[in-house]
């Protein structure tokens, strides 16, 4: 195997993507600058999606490696190397999350982006954000002090947990000690609980607290399901990529790309699942405090849209999931893949885009619109261009697959 | 006089089974089997078995239970008998999900249930491999390919001589 070309190709991939990722990064950041001057929170929404996207990829890889830990699984232990160098997105993302952070601190408006963080902010219909009871009574967890630490603290748990596995992992490469395998054993047992709270909490400040309104509990799963599939489509696109240009050459089965695919199946049913029961319970309570936010979702564009995610998100990637051969066959699982990946960024739209902007009509307010702007889609590939730089960089700091795993050999050999 | 149903052959490990079932399959033989007290993995590939058929029989079972959930709940909310509960519609695919769903569940797991037991032909109480002794001893650590002579390519001298150009001991004659 050459090793030292595929580094030398893995270099140049990083060097471009610095660059491109660079170039939208600045492209988001002027959309950012002139959401800042204007008072606009569209543009700061690109942002958020940007992020969120490779946020969402990275906390998804960060629970599957976790779990393949607490599972003692043998069979992706060279698929698991690959998700370590892409915890090298954490990092990058804080530093990106940070412009967000600072909004509330340094804008004349602190309630541009998340409306709760200024008291006179406008809500439709029940006067201004200070003089809304349900804010007073939801103020000691939404207030600016508590949501910057809440944010660090989530970023801070994610980088560490991620850091440790992944020292631990590089480590056995040199050392050979079976006591890193034991730690990150352990570290993943409680590490899955420290995760969950913290992109629940990620969840809910981020995405749920743009319309604090609303009530659902089942929040932090739906984000959780999502980035499982997304972190499970881009786990297999990138090994693909390995595949074929890279190191994972000859090293990558059929039998691997299938049970990847059988996750991607199994987590289509699970977001479905989440999904349509966040909606049930609330179709079915029927108050008013939670059917608002399904009942924007249903207007100004936003309905073909709810649409699109049930049967472009759910039922077409379920029903050509359920074929063996799209799951074996390679053009047909990348396909799949970013389709998934299409309508994951399309659910993240759905999730954070429409919001209550107060109006002179009967209702009081319109519902932001469904538009693709510039921007996001400059954020989306400019954060990725940086993330991918941070893979590149993080695989010449360790061998192509963990060579020195106990499960190393089960993982090369693994049959179906 | 009885007729031969199959020539059996044992092999003393499981790599010889394995490499041996490959030269069958090769060999153009299509109804055979290997026997063992345990899986062996690749087997189906090196036996050139196609996919199971089950997964359309579990197909076509979760189909018919989504239809049949959809079309009792329309049938008795909506065109029987409708009755209004807590201000919702009669009819909307919204809140019999989960009789929809259920149904899916079950009736998948009846046509997987089924369709093992068709596609295995079961059940099926007599065998004429029973009759042999050597046969029984799969239950241990006998391992065994078995041609059987509704094979085509079956000819009682030359599959016995193959079965043994291919490394297998104790060659049997089963009659039916």
């Amino acid at each position: 195997m050459n090793t030292d070309g595929s580094q030398a190709y893995g270099k140049k991939v990083g060097s471009i993507a610095l660059l491109i990722g660079l170039f939208f990064t600045v492209l988001a950041g002027y959309g950012f600058y002139q959401g800042w001057q204007t008072g606009d929170a569209r543009p700061m929404m690109s942002w958020l999606i940007g992020v969120a996207f490779w946020m969402s990829i990275a906390i998804g890889m960060l629970f599957i490696t976790q779990i393949w830990h607490v599972f003692h699984a043998r069979w992706p232990t060279i698929i698991r190397r690959q998700c370590e160098h892409g915890f090298s997105a954490f990092p990058i993302l804080f530093v990106l999350f940070i412009p967000l952070l600072l909004v509330p601190f340094l804008h004349e408006n602190p309630g541009l982006l998340w409306k709760w963080m200024n008291g006179v902010n406008e809500l439709p219909g029940h006067g201004t954000v200070g003089e809304d009871p349900i804010f007073t009574w939801k103020q000691p967890y939404l207030n600016i002090g508590f949501f910057t630490a809440r944010a660090v603290g989530v970023f801070v748990t994610f980088i560490l947990i991620a850091g440790l596995l992944r020292k631990w992992s590089f480590d056995t490469d040199t050392s050979g000690d079976i006591n890193n395998t034991h730690k990150a054993r352990r570290l993943s047992s409680i590490g899955l609980f420290i995760c969950a709270g913290a992109a629940t909490i990620g969840a809910i400040d981020w995405f749920k607290s743009l319309e604090y309104h609303w009530f659902s509990t089942m929040y932090g799963v739906w984000f959780f399901a999502a980035s499982m599939r997304a972190a499970l489509a881009t786990i297999l696109i990138l090994s693909v990529i390995l595949a074929a240009r890279g190191y994972l050459q000859g090293i990558l089965k059929q039998s691997h790309r299938y049970d990847i695919g059988c996750m991607m199946l199994a987590f289509t049913v699970f977001w479905a699942y989440i999904s349509f029961s966040q909606y049930f319970l609330i179709y079915n309570a029927n108050i008013p405090e939670e059917t608002f936010w399904y009942n924007i979702r249903e207007k100004n564009g936003w309905w073909p849209i709810s649409m699109c995610l049930i049967f472009g998100h759910f039922l077409i990637p379920f029903l050509i999931l359920l074929w063996y051969k799209t799951k074996v066959v390679i053009w047909r699982s990348v396909a799949i893949s970013c389709w998934i990946l299409v309508f994951h960024t399309i659910d993240l739209y759905w999730n954070i885009v429409p919001g209550k902007i107060p109006a002179d009509n009967a209702y009081g307010y319109t519902v932001r619109p469904f538009t693709v702007e510039i921007f996001d889609i400059a954020a989306i590939i400019g954060f990725g261009g940086l993330c991918i730089w941070g893979f590149c960089r993080s695989m010449n700091k360790a061998e192509p697959i963990p060579v020195r795993d106990p499960n190393i050999e089960n993982s090369l050999n693994y049959i179906e | 006089m009885s007729k031969t149903h199959a020539i059996i052959a044992s092999f003393p490990d499981t790599p010889s089974l394995y490499h041996a079932a490959e030269k069958v399959r090769d060999a153009g033989y299509k109804k055979w089997d290997t026997y063992s007290s345990f899986p062996v993995h690749g087997m189906p590939a090196a036996q050139g078995q196609p996919r199971s058929k089950v997964p359309i029989f579990t197909f076509c079972g979760g189909l018919t239970g989504f239809s049949i959930g959809l079309s009792i709940v329309w049938f008795m909310n909506f065109f029987d008998y409708p009755l209004i509960v807590g201000g919702k519609p009669f009819f909307s695919p919204v809140f019999p999900f989960p009789i929809m769903y259920e149904l899916t569940i079950l009736l998948s797991a009846f046509g997987t249930l089924g369709g093992m037991f068709i596609t295995n032909l079961l059940p099926q109480h007599y065998n004429p491999f029973f009759e042999s002794d050597t046969f029984l001893e799969v239950a241990g650590d006998r391992l065994l390919i078995a041609i059987e002579a509704r094979d085509s390519k079956f000819d009682a001298q030359n599959t016995r001589q193959f079965l043994e150009s291919i490394g297998g001991t104790d060659i049997e004659e089963i009659t039916a």
